[in-house]
């Protein structure tokens, strides 16, 4: 591999959990007034990459696949340290489940041509199925590597080690291989300061910009219309509840010292008919 | 090696200086300029924290519609307050009594967190109007230390990849506007601050109260600080129905152990906020230091070869006025017209930027520093004035007295005392010259015996009150693991440091005097040790102020880390 490898990594704009902002009343997100971040899961993958590109050398092209403000968690993986991205975005995607997401992504994988490796996150947050990336190596009919922690490539194998019930599982295979990086894996190192200011100067540079993330559509990777979107997805989502809500019921104690804080709060306790007199010497 | 990464103005720090320095600097420029801003939060605001009742003349240069057109102002002062507090009354002075400059009605209310953070975007959407005009912010991203080319600025490193290219940005010209955490070592290398700094600190919470009291400005003196101890509160009622309460004090005392955010909760348990405070909600807490030795501890030149010093880096904060925020914008405005001026001429060299400093000094920034240029000397000079004067005043108008028989109570009682007193006022009010100030570092004058015998109100609702514990909870602070952004210089000193103060039953200055319960001491192999739960930091850097001994430095920490100050 004298050029090192050419990677992939499969990254998802995800609404942001620690914001409140465009959750509907009866629970569910509205995506256009929600605040964005990268799927979290996803920054373990693009950090496996950087990991392999600083060990071996190649690129490493960020996908994403969703409406046209996903483009900023693309630009946001060039601040990480990625050298290109893609943005599949189609109208005709809309409403994809799993398993036209992942035809689409492994059409858009092909799309890119010779492709040693594939990471992506383990799950989403918005998802949780954690099935696309299996069934996209199933389609690629490559290696599949899951909940992988820990990896390096040893004379072009790559060698990794994978979480199980109970223990480590170790496993060897050759490139191509897609890789599901568990969220115990290293954490995405801080973005430098050199990569944020490239960005910064490819934001005025429309023609470089253009070279280094691209937007595709269903058209540019070959991929039937039929077999994605709402056509190609066989989920029937039959209804959705709102199970409650968790908090909302925090109380603070606050006083001048911590034992007066404890003093109210055994109060508290023992005020709710449930006694605390076994657990307090 | 990667290619260098230059801009032709750097900002080190996104304050109130630097902002009003780039949004100046673009409106005046016709030609291309790139303008690199620093700053060490997460976002523009994050680490920013002040009072801040404002006079808003610099905001009304730069925006003249600000009242109307969406600044974030959280009102205008309608009426304005100087009260004496005892531990259960509380007495405004009135207003025919009340110095001029004390006097705050039309002045903006400010949280300078979201004004900057306003001002930020304000910066890029002008310079998107202009071609060849850049402004990249850099949030995340703290300047760590200078970057020398022989005795001129050459720019200062802000990453650790080991590629020095990769690691440093380059300017024509760096301004420092932060509080010491870099400008220090410019400030040191050319040995400009021939007076040491005075600092303060100052702590703060934002609250949400049932009743308005929008427009409504209280500055306290009196209780709950110590006989001898310059401080006092502010009570500032905002939009919003939030409530501001905080209290700023010397670093310059006695005491080694004052508990900053101990004093705020003494405040709080006064009647009269305890009151206000009835069914309230805390939002935030938040500390900050303040550069108070004004007019003698301004660095004897203000730019050097590649580099200038603007805001609390430069020192033009006003105590007698409580001027700070203006006075920063001003000397960034100030700045602005002279690397517009250093731009056009391509010299950014000391002389092309001395004119800088006339401008101030010339200006009304210098103009009433050198009017307040005895305030902290007076206090200094008759130190009656704190210990007994104003103890007395605010005994008085406890039992009951009003401010005008407390006042003549206060100084009848010391007839000799009073003469000084007349002294002192003079020195405030209309001072004539007698000769620079003198100070000494805050860390000499503190001391290891000192009983704290203050009065604290009674009577308060608990639910109003926390403990140092809830500190952090209430500042938002968030750090990763690897952070290390207080250095400890030599654990021996600071164990000698702890047997010393521990012989007085005391804690260290850098434990008693910390406002988010950082630094603590650990009993290890039998001996007593200095520990920091580095995680709790709110980056005010009063620690490396009152380290008796120097044996700590507070830098920024990196990667945005710290307390999350947007709306304080």
């Amino acid at each position: 591999m004298g050029n090192g490898y050419k990677m992939a990594v499969l990254i998802k704009q995800v609404p942001d959990t620690s914001s409140a902002a465009g959750v509907n009343p009866d629970g569910t997100v509205d995506r256009a007034r929600a605040k964005r971040m990268i799927n979290p899961f996803d920054k373990f993958a693009l950090q496996k990459a950087i990991e392999t590109r600083a060990a071996h050398g190649g690129e490493i092209n960020v996908i994403s696949m969703g409406p046209p403000p996903a483009l900023e968690v693309l630009v946001e993986a060039l601040e990480y340290g990625a050298d290109y991205g893609y943005l599949l975005s189609d109208r005709r995607l809309a409403a994809s489940d799993t398993l036209a997401t992942a035809f689409a992504l492994y059409k858009a994988i092909t799309y890119l041509k010779d492709v040693d490796i594939v990471f992506t996150g383990l799950q989403t947050t918005d998802g949780d199925t954690a099935q696309t990336g299996p069934q996209i190596a199933e389609r690629l009919d490559v290696a599949q590597i899951t909940y992988c922690e820990t990896m390096e490539i040893v004379n072009g194998r790559i060698q990794a080690s994978r979480i199980i019930d109970g223990g480590i599982q170790k496993l060897e295979t050759a490139p191509p291989a897609l890789i599901t990086i568990a969220n115990s894996a290293s954490r995405l190192e801080h973005k430098k300061f050199a990569n944020v200011h490239m960005v910064k100067k490819l934001s005025r540079d429309k023609a470089e910009m253009e070279r280094r993330i691209k937007t595709i559509t269903l058209d540019d990777i070959g991929a039937e219309p039929e077999r994605v979107g709402l056509l190609g997805s066989p989920t029937v989502v039959g209804k959705t509840w709102k199970l409650g809500e968790k908090g909302g019921s925090c109380q603070l104690f606050k006083g001048d010292k911590p034992s007066h804080e404890v003093e109210l709060l055994v109060g508290a306790i023992k005020s709710d008919g449930k006694g605390v007199e076994e657990f307090v010497a | 090696m990667s290619d260098r990464i230059e801009y032709d103005v750097t900002l080190v720090g996104a304050g109130p200086a630097n902002m009003a320095l780039a949004y100046r600097l673009v409106q005046l420029t016709d030609r291309p300029i790139r303008i690199a801003v620093l700053e060490k939060a997460k976002e523009i605001g994050g680490h920013l924290l002040s009072g801040a009742v404002s006079n808003p003349r610099v905001i009304e240069k730069l925006f003249p519609m600000w009242k109307s057109d969406g600044f974030p102002h959280k009102g205008i002062c309608s009426e304005s307050y100087v009260s004496i507090l005892g531990p259960r009354r509380w007495e405004n002075v009135p207003s025919l009594l009340t110095p001029p400059y004390f006097k705050k009605e039309g002045y903006a209310i400010l949280n300078i967190s979201d004004m900057c953070a306003y001002i930020a975007a304000k910066i890029t959407a002008e310079a998107a109007q202009k071609d060849g005009v850049v402004v990249d912010f850099y949030p995340g991203f703290p300047a760590q230390r200078i970057v020398f080319d022989g005795d001129r600025v050459a720019g200062v490193k802000v990453d650790d990849t080991g590629d020095e290219n990769a690691d440093t940005l380059y300017s024509k010209v760096t301004v420092f506007g932060d509080k010491g955490f870099v400008s220090r070592d410019l400030i040191a290398k050319y040995n400009l601050r021939k007076n040491p700094q005075v600092w303060s600190v100052g702590v703060k919470e934002v609250w949400e109260t049932p009743q308005s009291h929008e427009g409504k400005v209280w500055h306290t003196m009196g209780y709950p600080m110590a006989p001898g101890h310059l401080g006092g509160g502010f009570v500032y009622g905002q939009t919003n129905n939030q409530l501001v309460i905080g209290m700023v004090m010397g670093l310059d005392f006695v005491n080694p152990n004052l508990r900053p955010p101990q004093i705020l909760q003494d405040l709080k348990k006064h009647p009269f906020i305890q009151e206000m405070l009835r069914g309230a909600k805390l939002v935030k807490y938040g500390a900050s230091v303040l550069p108070e030795g004004g007019f003698y501890s301004l660095p004897e030149k203000f730019a050097v070869d590649g580099a200038m010093l603007v805001g609390d880096a430069l020192g033009t904060l006003d105590v007698k006025r409580f001027s700070g925020v203006d006075k920063a914008m001003e000397s960034g405005y100030q700045a602005a017209e002279t690397i517009w001026e250093a731009h056009k001429k391509e010299d950014f060299s000391a002389s092309g930027l001395a004119s800088y400093q006339a401008r101030i000094m010339n200006g009304w920034v210098g103009k009433e520093l050198s009017d307040s240029r005895y305030f902290r000397k007076a206090f200094n000079d008759h130190p009656k004035l704190l210990d007994i004067f104003i103890p007395r005043l605010a005994a008085a108008v406890d039992s009951g007295k009003s401010v005008v028989y407390a006042g003549i109570q206060a100084g009848m009682a010391d007839p000799f005392g009073s003469l000084g007193l007349l002294s002192a006022r003079k020195k405030i009010e209309n001072p004539s010259d007698i000769g620079p100030a003198v100070y000494k570092e805050d860390r000499t004058h503190i001391g290891k015996d000192y009983a704290d015998n203050r009065k604290i109100s009674e009577g308060y609702a608990e639910n109003t009150i926390y403990t140092t514990a809830d500190v952090v909870f209430y500042a938002h602070t968030h750090y990763g693991e690897e952070n290390r952004h207080i250095e400890e210089f030599d654990a021996a000193v600071c164990k000698e440091c702890i047997a010393t103060f521990d012989a007085s039953k005391k804690d260290t200055p850098c434990v008693g005097d910390c406002t988010a319960e950082v630094h603590q001491t650990l009993e290890k192999d039998g001996t007593r040790i200095h520990a920091m739960a580095l995680e709790n930091c709110v980056q005010c850097t009063t620690c490396e102020i009152v380290c008796p001994r120097t044996n700590i430095r507070v830098r920024a920490a990196l990667r945005g880390y710290g307390p999350d100050f947007s709306g304080m």
